[in-house]
């Protein structure tokens, strides 16, 4: 199970291939023309957030240990990662020929972004060794419960014949294991070694790419303001996308039982940031391991004329022994240029969902007829060539 | 602009207002305390401010044109051959009085009618005969513009002085209405490409790049990809917009034709938009035959036939007294 803050691009790469190519083309970094100071109030009087925003540097969620000690890259090492990082745009990795590991890595290099090495060593900033911080005993027994299923699922593949990493901690056994009639231990959202049914699939691959925080490698959100209001625009890439309309009316949060995709956000000014307070999440959703008892406060506040800092805290006193912060800087992209994409149609598209079941019910009649392999031993769970050699993470 | 529908426009904002007023002080939330409502600024940038949450509350999206209700939204040919003697089919038929479909005066201006060329009108028919396996809204697709104006959720409007972002509670799309210079999209769209200006107190919105796939209603009615939409926004009262859009597609009419129906403001004082995420709905609608262990057991290929189930309330009194 990757870490869904790794690259949803790649993680969703089944859902739209198409919409990448977009993406990249719209990722070449150019900036906004630096407005004048008086602009970074609205009309109105109130902060001014508005414009397309993304992230134009690539920065690791968590701290390699590599940099243990290190908040901040120094100019040297982000010279040199940026040099090893811009060999990766051209590769074309291939393993043996031929071998599932070397098919299941159709998508190369060429389908993920490549950005400038940031400053910080780790986006998260709190704890101070920049790593998110341990789940509490309950959570890490649920966390290895699914990741024991998930790994029985895979044991018949060549993935762990050949010791993978996708496969570590599990082992390999030619037979393939009886719970593959078990359901997921719970409510599933990342890729697993079957594909029953729609469920099976993670959410990126059923257009349910989950929401908030978002701090993928390649996202931009628009913002546009109002006397008292605010909505935010979010693409982030392989077609999905979602929106927000911050309630800034000082109201509680919806009721407990009404549990949303993208939360209940609801905000309010403390000077110059804009302080949005998140809960009501679906328990569908999945932030390294929080579900619905996530509890987010964003902090937004625009730093100059084309920057904006994002920092969030998380909370799940249910998941993790205490809070951690994130923190993103923004920079303004060309309004001319438009460079956003507000049309969320994955659905509209997505050939890989019956995709996979149809190919994996024919594989299942053929093996019926005695005609093919067990469909339990080709992996279609793990994937990527090379994507764990980015020098960063 | 002086639609036939001008004077019942407005007598529905006074009405409306009216309502609106009772409504604010009759509502108040169902949860936690009230929240207190920031007062209302009528301007943004010296133009109106039309900013809120706004919902059509009429029948378009069942279909533009005046109709008169129908027993449902699926039927068959009941016992009599004519066509006002159908009866519920499967698969609406469970769902008894909530399966029917309203009458509406219609919102087309004019004579009422959508001037389809006469190869289009078949099409038409067609889509409206295979409405269950055509309509891209039971999809969930993304409704298109005008169709997400009107259909029956709400959306919101945040107005600023460049940008007016329009945000709609089906499928959480959205569109932004560039009031500045933009470049337009690499490709065409789904919901256009929305690009306005203002005509004194009135929002002109010139929306292009569509695609042909969706359409205008449950009735069939749809468009190519030449379509070009003129929206006019005109506050006639503070919670009544005038919605008015002038309809181009010379591949499929045989001129221009206008739709117009006023939007009102959902006055409840914790309104807010909430999810309606539908393309998890319709999983298994679009994909259950696809299942390993089907839910529904009646896929055949990738036919879905659903056997309607009826059970009588254990306890029911009414079919306890005939019953006997």
């Amino acid at each position: 199970m990757r870490n869904r803050f790794l690259s949803p691009t790649i993680k969703a790469a089944l859902g739209a291939a198409a919409a990448a190519t977009v993406i990249a083309i719209f990722m070449a970094p150019t900036s906004a023309q630096a407005p004048a100071a008086a602009s970074l109030k609205t009309p109105w009087g109130e902060p001014d957030l508005q414009g397309i925003w993304t992230d134009e540097t690539a920065t690791p969620l968590q701290r390699s240990p590599k940099y243990a000690n290190q908040e901040f890259f120094t100019p040297g090492q982000r010279t040199e990662l940026d040099q090893q990082r811009a060999a990766m745009l051209g590769r074309d990795k291939r393993v043996e020929r031929g071998t599932e590991l070397d098919v299941a890595g159709a998508y190369n290099a060429q389908f993920a972004s490549v950005k400038r090495t940031g400053a910080r060593t780790s986006m998260i900033v709190d704890p101070a060794n920049g790593r998110v911080p341990p789940m509490t005993p309950e959570a890490q027994k649920v966390a290895a419960a699914d990741r024991q299923f998930r790994l029985a699922l895979l044991q018949a593949t060549e993935t762990c014949k050949n010791k993978s990493v996708a496969c570590n901690g599990g082992k390999y056994d030619p037979k393939p294991s009886p719970r593959l009639a078990e359901l997921a231990p719970r409510y599933n959202t990342a890729r697993m070694n079957r594909f029953d049914g729609p469920e099976d699939g993670a959410l990126p691959d059923r257009c349910l790419t989950a929401g908030l925080p978002e701090l993928g490698g390649v996202s931009f959100r628009r913002i546009v303001q109002t006397p008292n209001g605010i909505s935010m625009f979010y693409d982030v890439g392989q077609g999905q996308g979602w929106q927000r309309n911050i309630v800034m009316n000082a109201s509680p949060h919806l009721p407990a039982d009404i549990r949303q995709w993208y939360g209940d956000s609801r905000g309010h000014w403390e000077g110059n940031t804009l302080v949005i307070d998140v809960t009501n999440f679906s328990p569908k959703t999945d932030v390294q391991g929080s579900r619905e008892n996530l509890h987010l406060v964003e902090r937004w506040t625009r730093t100059g004329p084309n920057s904006l800092e994002y920092a969030v805290t998380m909370e799940d006193p249910t998941v993790w022994t205490r809070s951690w912060t994130v923190k993103q800087e923004f920079t303004k992209q060309s309004e001319q240029q438009n460079r956003i994409y507000y049309e969320p149609r994955c659905n509209e598209g997505n050939y890989g969902l019956p995709g996979l079941m149809h190919g994996l019910r024919t594989q299942e009649a053929d093996f019926a007829h005695g005609k093919g392999p067990h469909p339990a031993t080709k992996d279609i769970a793990t994937d990527f060539v090379g994507v764990e050699d980015d020098p960063l993470q | 602009m002086s639609g036939r529908s001008l004077p019942s426009m407005i007598m529905v904002a006074i009405a409306a207002a009216a309502v609106g007023a009772v409504i604010a002080t009759s509502i108040t939330p169902t949860s936690g305390q009230a929240p207190a409502p920031a007062a209302r600024v009528a301007r943004v940038g010296g133009k109106p401010n039309f900013s809120g949450i706004w919902q059509a509350n009429n029948e378009a999206n069942w279909n533009l044109q005046a109709h008169g209700a129908l027993p449902a939204a699926v039927t068959q040919q009941g016992i009599y051959p004519y066509d006002y003697a159908r009866v519920p089919a499967a698969p609406v038929l469970a769902l008894g009085a909530a399966g029917a479909v309203p009458g509406s005066l219609g919102v087309v201006q004019g004579d009422g009618q959508i001037p389809y060329k006469p190869e289009a009108l078949a099409t038409k028919r067609e889509n409206a005969d295979h409405w269950i396996d055509r309509d891209p809204e039971l999809k969930c697709y993304l409704p298109g513009i005008p169709r997400a104006m009107y259909m029956p959720f709400p959306f919101q409007i945040t107005q600023s002085t460049n940008k007016i972002h329009m945000a709609y509670e089906f499928s959480n799309t959205a569109r932004t209405v560039h009031l500045d210079k933009v470049e337009g999209p690499p490709d065409d769209t789904w919901m256009g490409h929305s690009v306005g200006h203002w005509d004194g107190d009135t929002l002109v919105v010139d929306v292009t790049n569509f695609n042909d796939r969706t359409w205008f209603d449950r009735a069939g009615n749809y468009h190519s990809d030449a379509l070009h939409l003129t929206e006019r926004f005109t506050m006639i009262s503070p919670d009544v917009i005038r919605y008015d859009v002038t309809i181009e597609d010379p591949k499929v009419y045989t001129r221009p034709w206008r739709i117009v129906m006023p939007l009102y403001r959902r006055a409840e004082p914790n309104i807010q938009l909430l999810e309606f995420r539908c393309n998890e709905f319709v999983e298994e609608f679009m994909y259950g035959s696809l299942r390993k262990q089907q839910l529904v057991k009646h896929w055949e290929g990738d036919t879905m036939t659903v056997d309607i189930t009826r059970k009588v309330p254990p306890g029911d009194a009414f079919y306890q007294w005939y019953g006997r």
